[in-house]
């Protein structure tokens, strides 16, 4: 596999393994993209199984509440984040769906929510099956309308106060600026203030299935509102759908989105007429997520640049590349530490993905590594002796090489692969510990911090 | 799964790529001038858009109190609150909100200045566009992509090539430090403490230093290693019993403090400190804000104190993205907004002064939506920072197009 597909093959998953890398090979990169979007199709026992112990997953808000409710309205505001937290690790290690995670993971940042604010962090819980899951590869409008009516989302930006005669322009705003049109999209103040009054009365309930979403006619502004030049007539909660119909398929959107797609797979600053090329494809398809996707990676292939590894990217791809065996909780404890916790993004904007965000802090990864090879992340292993099973041990240049085509696609490149082994094998330590060493190298290496 | 020839070429260009990074942004500079350093630059981005009012608050405007009912701060004659309730009176117009009361002693040596109806020109509203300009130093989209303190250190050499010469504070990196010069990112000293038994530690730093010969970031990361394993902030003691409260911002402004003593070339440090995006649940004398203001509060007079031989040599500016609407909202908070505030702390502040021209807050005098008007341009402020206390004269360099107004905030 050359380094072109590697590249390529490493933005399209979390970090490839070699029957994912064999796949690729046999079938080529347009069929392996329609086959990873065929996502009922994919057989993912191996992963269902390994969720089988989190119970919160299928759970309705009031259930969610329920449980973390203790004596007195003394609420547990960490287990179910949490569990949340290493469920979505696990799927994004074990799944076999790798391009449908990948996709999960950029809508989850373009439609940030933060599970410590309020009631968020039993409400993502549900936000995060039934808007980001559901239509991750479906209509962009159903994912923006399911987002709007979600109360996660309607909590996080204030929108459950947002009332008639108290107007709070919170997510009225980002709903323009960072989930459709972009903040240049053609929206004025007034268009924020007037979408706000769309919006007032859409709220979360707070008994009788505590925690669904809710139109509360008596908070709802009446009367006529203007929104982006339309004249949206006094009708309840038609105004704000009325007015998503039109933000999610607005040539402002598409442009946006299909930007947001093509930094994610293929370049920092993509090419514009690959940009282009994607926003047509929205427009033409109202927003099919899967057809702008096939626009973005198939016409995007050829201007792929490196990106820097986000802390996930960093993470996952080391555990998946080294096959490890995880329970999440240390990886999870890890991402904290670098600044990448799931769900943990105050901010609406999402983390950012952008390669000169995360370079300046090198040190937690060097300690993850260090601590991966070793055995001392939590719930964490690495088998080395499986791993290299069909290496032949008796040379360890071999395995070395072996062990680099797992991580970085082939083998080290001199001087640094003779230099290693040079220190390495001078250093008088067992072979166990020589191999640990040079795995650590590896992962600390600048190369793989780059996809 | 490659023919040997190949993989070899494709592995060392792999391992070469990250060293060149061809696509990351390259800026031509005017040739540097040539100085010595000037005072430690300590930058606190209050993200979020801190609502200044209610921090500095205009006790002495009727409209202040018409328009937020239930958020004002009580005047500091309000014999109907609590004297701890109350705005403490500075100047017979302005007062701090009374959870500012540990920074009265820096006030009252002349040590800090506020600077009212501050902000940049975009009205955009917007966080993230508004930040990113903010950062950038520039007004619009157009202009250089680097950071405004990145093209301040790349334009002034002052013979300092430490790996320390900036820091971010956290995890990320400011998008205001970005520019030629590399930056370091460090949440905790003690990050930089690699654990494990001595003898593969000693492989392990070794490796490192093998396969980072010839990549800056990783060399400096490196030698902040080195500086850093004698270092711990949870043994250090902070001059004149000072205490850092233990929240991030103290930790941050406890280890820009053990970086300065310590004399490891920092110059600059940048410091977020988040959670002011209060549109809901705001809260006056008690709750959310409240305690962000008391949080600030608490780090800077510890800072203050801590660092009080130092205090000649130092200079921290406190800012925020823009302010927040003059009305209070309905659900208790305030939305988004325009004119903020902006503190200075150091030796050589035109201290216990409210700088800048008040517009007022009555009907006519706020704009758009009913915003605290913009009297002096952020880049006034930071312009003059950079010129007295700094030593960098090129001020076009690190605001393009722009002319500030010298406001005498500090002295030479």
């Amino acid at each position: 596999m050359d380094e072109h597909d590697f590249t390529v093959l490493n933005r399209l998953t979390f970090g490839a393994r070699p029957d994912e890398r064999a796949r690729f090979l046999e079938v080529g990169l347009k069929p392996w993209i329609e086959e990873q979007l065929d996502i009922q199709s994919i057989d993912d026992l191996d992963c269902s199984l390994r969720l089988a112990p989190f119970r919160s997953l299928e759970m309705e808000a009031n259930e969610l509440e329920a449980i973390s409710n203790q004596l007195f309205e003394n609420y547990d505001r960490e287990s179910l984040p949490a569990e949340l937290r290493l469920a979505s690790l696990i799927r994004q290690v074990y799944s076999r769906r790798q391009l449908y995670e990948v996709m999960v993971g950029f809508w989850n940042d373009h439609l940030n929510i933060f599970t410590e604010k309020g009631n968020c962090f039993y409400l993502k819980t549900v936000d995060d099956r039934r808007v980001v899951r559901t239509h991750a590869l479906g209509s962009f409008r159903e994912l923006i309308l399911a987002s709007a009516h979600s109360p996660a989302m309607l909590v996080y930006l204030d929108n459950h106060v947002n009332h008639k005669g108290a107007p709070n322009e919170n997510y009225a705003r980002e709903l323009m600026e960072l989930h459709t049109l972009g903040v240049n999209g053609g929206y004025s103040q007034a268009d924020v203030m007037e979408l706000a009054r769309c919006l007032t009365g859409w709220t979360v309930k707070d008994h009788f299935w505590l925690g669904d979403f809710e139109f509360n006619a008596d908070l709802h502004d009446p009367g006529v509102k203007y929104v982006l030049g339309m004249e949206i007539s006094d009708s309840g909660i038609n105004e704000a759908e009325q007015v998503i119909d039109t933000l999610s398929t607005h040539p402002s959107t598409a442009r946006f989105i299909s930007s947001k797609l093509a930094w994610r797979f293929i370049a920092d600053d993509p090419p514009e007429e690959l940009i282009q090329k994607g926003a047509r494809a929205f427009l033409d398809t109202e927003g099919d997520i899967k057809s702008v996707l096939r626009v973005i990676l198939l016409d995007g292939v050829d201007f792929v640049q490196p990106k820097y590894k986000r802390p996930s990217d960093f993470v996952i791809s080391a555990l998946r590349m080294l096959h490890a065996q995880t329970d999440g909780r240390g990886p999870d404890e890890s991402l904290r530490g670098m600044g990448q916790s799931l769900f943990g993004c105050p901010t609406p904007d999402g983390y950012p993905d952008n390669s000169a965000a995360w370079q300046g802090n090198l040190m937690p990864r060097w300690n993850f590594a260090f601590r991966l090879v070793r055995g001392e992340i939590e719930g964490t292993q690495i088998d080395m002796e499986h791993l290299l099973a069909y290496v032949p041990d008796d040379d360890l240049t071999v395995r070395f090489d072996a062990l680099a085509t797992l991580l970085l696609g082939v083998p080290i490149a001199e001087p640094f692969r003779s230099g290693l082994m040079e220190l390495i094998t001078s250093g008088g330590t067992n072979e166990e510990e020589m191999l640990q060493i040079l795995a650590a190298g590896i992962l600390v290496s600048p190369s793989f911090q780059w996809k | 799964m490659v023919t040997p020839g190949t993989s070899e070429r494709t592995a060392a260009r792999l391992l070469r790529r990250p060293l060149e990074k061809p696509w990351m942004p390259r800026l031509a500079f005017a040739p540097p001038n040539i100085a010595p350093r000037g005072d430690t630059l300590v930058v606190i981005f209050l993200r979020g858009a801190a609502d200044g009012l209610n921090m500095v608050v205009p006790h002495g405007e009727r409209a202040y109190y018409r328009l937020r009912p239930t958020l004002g701060i009580p005047p500091p004659d309000d014999t109907k609150t609590k004297p701890e309730e109350r705005t403490i009176d500075l100047d017979g117009f302005f007062g701090f909100h009374p959870s500012f009361q540990p920074l009265l002693d820096a006030w009252h040596d002349g040590s800090l200045a506020v600077i009212h109806a501050c902000g940049g020109p975009d009205e955009s509203r917007s966080h993230f566009k508004a930040m990113e300009l903010m950062e950038r130093g520039v007004a619009d989209e157009r202009g250089p992509a680097s950071g405004w303190i990145g093209r301040h250190l790349a334009s002034l050499d002052t013979g300092n090539s430490s790996p320390l010469r900036a820091v971010a504070m956290g995890t990320r990196t400011q998008r205001s430090l970005s520019g030629s010069v590399p930056v370091s990112a460090l949440r905790s000293i003690a990050d930089f403490h690699l654990g494990g038994n001595q003898h593969l530690l000693d492989q392990m730093r070794s490796t490192l230093d093998l396969l980072y010969e010839g990549d800056d970031l990783g060399k400096d990361t490196l030698s902040i290693m080195n500086t850093m394993q004698s270092m711990d902030p949870m043994i250090y003691k902070p001059a004149h019993s000072a205490l850092y409260p233990e929240t991030e911002l103290g930790m941050a402004l406890k280890q820009t403090a053990m970086l300065i003593k310590a004399e490891v070339g920092l110059e600059v440090s940048a410091i977020d400190v988040g959670g002011w995006d209060t549109h809901f649940a705001q809260g006056s004398t008690t709750g959310q804000m409240p305690n962000l203001i008391e949080e600030l509060a608490l780090g800077l007079s510890a800072f203050y104190a801590d660092m009080h031989e130092h205090m000649d040599s130092l200079i921290v500016v406190s800012m925020s993205e823009f302010g927040r609407r003059v009305s209070e909202n309905g659900s208790l908070g305030t939305d988004h907004g325009h004119g903020s505030m902006m503190m200075l702390m150091g030796g050589n502040v035109a201290g216990g002064r409210i700088h800048g021209q008040w517009p007022g807050l009555d009907e006519g005098q706020r704009i758009g939506p009913g915003d605290l008007a913009v009297t002096t341009d952020y880049r006034d402020v930071l312009s003059e920072v950079c010129v007295k206390r700094l030593n960098n004269p090129v001020v076009s360099e690190i605001f393009p197009e722009y002319q500030p107004r010298m406001l005498n905030v500090v002295r030479k």
